[in-house]
């Protein structure tokens, strides 16, 4: 755990010199809140339809919030393995007494403190703001939903990173994958009222299954059988991004 | 005791063509713990990926590598416990301050803040670093950023300490700063690595060196041992009232490894001791000889000529 807390001091001592980078990491997921969410709910006006029952489209959109957040928060985490590459400060840390896995650990949980602010944040201004009827039972859970959705995605797109040894063209690949990942979820809208083919292609995507738990979990829509499915899912996701992003980092040097 | 052994250590990488790219070529060498060693060759020869397979930075293709006893490939975290490194590339955190650099990598490696300060001054002095200890290395030139880097390496007590051309973009000073601070850590019982282009730094540091090209050790031994690989080569410093010009050309038929002609003193290098006396005797023949010199070859010249030598069988 030592060098664990030794990657988030490190993390920490790093992000207080920018300011700049510490506010968007705080205000972006507010922003599209209170911005798209709020427009867009104006927009469709009676919300939308979820099994059956309508549903104000701040409510349905707070996941999706949640959820990009956490997919944002993973890329510019992973994105710091290029900036610490170019410092070359990256090779020394692998000759450091840790493991690989230590390394990659203590990043997620550095990104993961960020986001328990953020998610406070994001979360107050839905209640006051917008009167979104958020679970406060569940919340423990809506964290622990968080947190995992910014490991399991550090860790898959740690593995692009260490791959791909570009940054410009790490850059186009994640602009590309977010694209799609995000209009191919239930990020956006309900997967109900959308053609079969792209509701199939939706189930696939492990941002789905993470939107839909986050959305169960803070006004609990959505079924329990598919969402302990899509936890169970997520979470295969996370354990086996983690096994390969460690065998990527030792290959990495 | 030995603190570091290599045997028969292969590194292959795959090459765009499908083919292999054999870096590193059946090496083998042991440093006993307390010593000084230096890894030796031209660019490309080898080196750094010898010192990237030590530290756990890349797995060997075949071999062992023991690091006070630890597989480099079975028990990488051990080895990583027992060394510190400074890598040929620039590597410091740029955007934190001199002080902070050294506080995270302290604490990486084990050390409170308390014990991190307590061990500061003496590097912060050793290093000249006191004027910059509150800026970020961002703005600070190159040799600064190195020396940030190698100070670094003096906070903590791990017993392997391995540096690629350390000293590689610092001033005089620093330089000399660096080979005493090396020189005090050998004697603390630390074991040390150093692969150097500057052949000077080796000779004045180590207790033995690997002279390595194309992936093989082409001669290694205790400096004096390299030196007599059956070169005897001998260096004569010849300095005359003046110079006649047919000196040069008499010189040259004794076919020396190297010559040089400064002003009035003659600079050369034969591999054979009657080669020497011959050109001594040709010298005094001249009555305007006003001093002699000779030494054994330097390092320098042994290294030159063993690489020329390599170069020669691997091109018949």
């Amino acid at each position: 755990m030592r060098n664990v807390m030794a990657v988030v001091y490190r993390d920490a001592l790093i992000r207080l010199t920018s300011l700049t980078w510490l506010f968007f990491d705080m205000a972006v997921p507010l922003l599209y809140l209170l911005m798209f969410g709020v427009g867009f709910n104006k927009a469709v006006g009676m919300g939308v339809t979820m099994d059956g029952a309508a549903v104000a489209y701040n409510d349905f959109f707070l996941a999706g919030v949640l959820s990009m957040s956490c997919f944002g928060s993973a890329i510019n985490q992973s994105y710091g393995f290029f900036v610490d590459r170019d410092n070359g400060i990256f090779y020394e840390f692998l000759t450091y007494p840790m493991t690989r896995g230590e390394l990659l650990l203590g990043k997620m949980l550095f990104q993961c403190i960020m986001a328990l602010a953020q998610t406070a944040l994001t979360l107050t201004a839905a209640v006051w703001l917008l009167n979104v009827p958020l679970n406060i039972t569940l919340l423990p859970l809506t964290i622990l939903g968080v947190m995992a959705g910014i490991a399991g995605w550090f860790f898959a797109l740690s593995i692009v990173a260490f791959r791909i040894r570009r940054n410009d063209t790490f850059n186009t690949v994640i602009n590309v994958a977010y694209f799609v990942l995000m209009f191919v979820s239930s990020m956006f809208y309900p997967l109900d009222a959308v053609p079969l083919w792209l509701k199939y292609l939706s189930y696939a995507n492990p941002l789905t299954w993470h939107t839909d738990v986050l959305r169960y979990l803070t006004v609990g829509i959505g079924s329990g059988v598919v969402i302990l499915a899509e936890s169970a899912g997520f979470l295969l996701f996370l354990l086996v991004s983690f096994w390969f992003a460690q065998q990527a980092l030792k290959k990495a040097a | 005791m030995t603190a570091i052994s290599v045997q028969k250590l292969v590194k292959e990488y795959p090459r765009p063509d499908g083919g292999v790219l054999r870096a590193v070529d059946d090496i083998s060498f042991t440093v006993e713990q307390g010593r000084i060693f230096g890894l030796l060759g031209p660019n490309g020869a080898g080196k750094s990926t010898t010192i990237k397979v030590l530290t756990t930075l890349l797995p060997p293709t075949s071999g062992t590598v023991l690091i006070n006893g630890f597989d480099v490939v079975t028990r990488s975290l051990q080895v990583r416990n027992n060394l510190c490194v400074v890598l040929q590339e620039n590597a410091v955190e740029v955007f934190l301050t001199v002080r902070h650099n050294f506080l995270t990598f302290g604490r990486f490696h084990g050390l409170s803040a308390a014990q991190v300060e307590k061990k500061m001054g003496r590097v912060v002095e050793l290093f000249g670093l006191q004027e910059v200890l509150n800026q970020k290395p961002i703005d600070l030139s190159g040799g600064l950023k190195r020396r940030v880097q190698v100070a670094k390496m003096f906070l903590v007590d791990k017993p392997v300490v391995i540096l690629d051309e350390a000293t590689t973009g610092m001033d005089t000073f620093n330089k000399r700063a660096t080979v005493n601070a090396i020189r005090e850590e050998a004697q603390t019982g630390r074991t040390i690595i150093l692969t150097t282009h500057m052949l000077e730094e080796a000779e004045e540091l180590c207790d033995s060196i690997a002279i390595i090209n194309h992936g093989r050790i082409v001669a290694g031994g205790t400096m004096d041992e390299v030196k007599k690989m059956g070169l005897q080569m001998f260096y004569l410093t010849l300095k005359f009232n003046e110079i006649g010009k047919e000196l040069q050309e008499l010189v040259q038929k004794f076919a020396p490894v190297k010559l040089d002609i400064v002003d009035n003193q003659v600079s050369v290098t034969v591999r054979e001791h009657h080669t020497a006396l011959n050109i001594l005797s040709l010298a005094e023949s001249t009555g305007a000889l006003k001093h002699f010199e000779i030494t054994t070859a330097s390092l320098e010249d042994v290294f030159v000529e063993l690489i020329d030598r390599k170069r020669a069988q691997e091109g018949r």
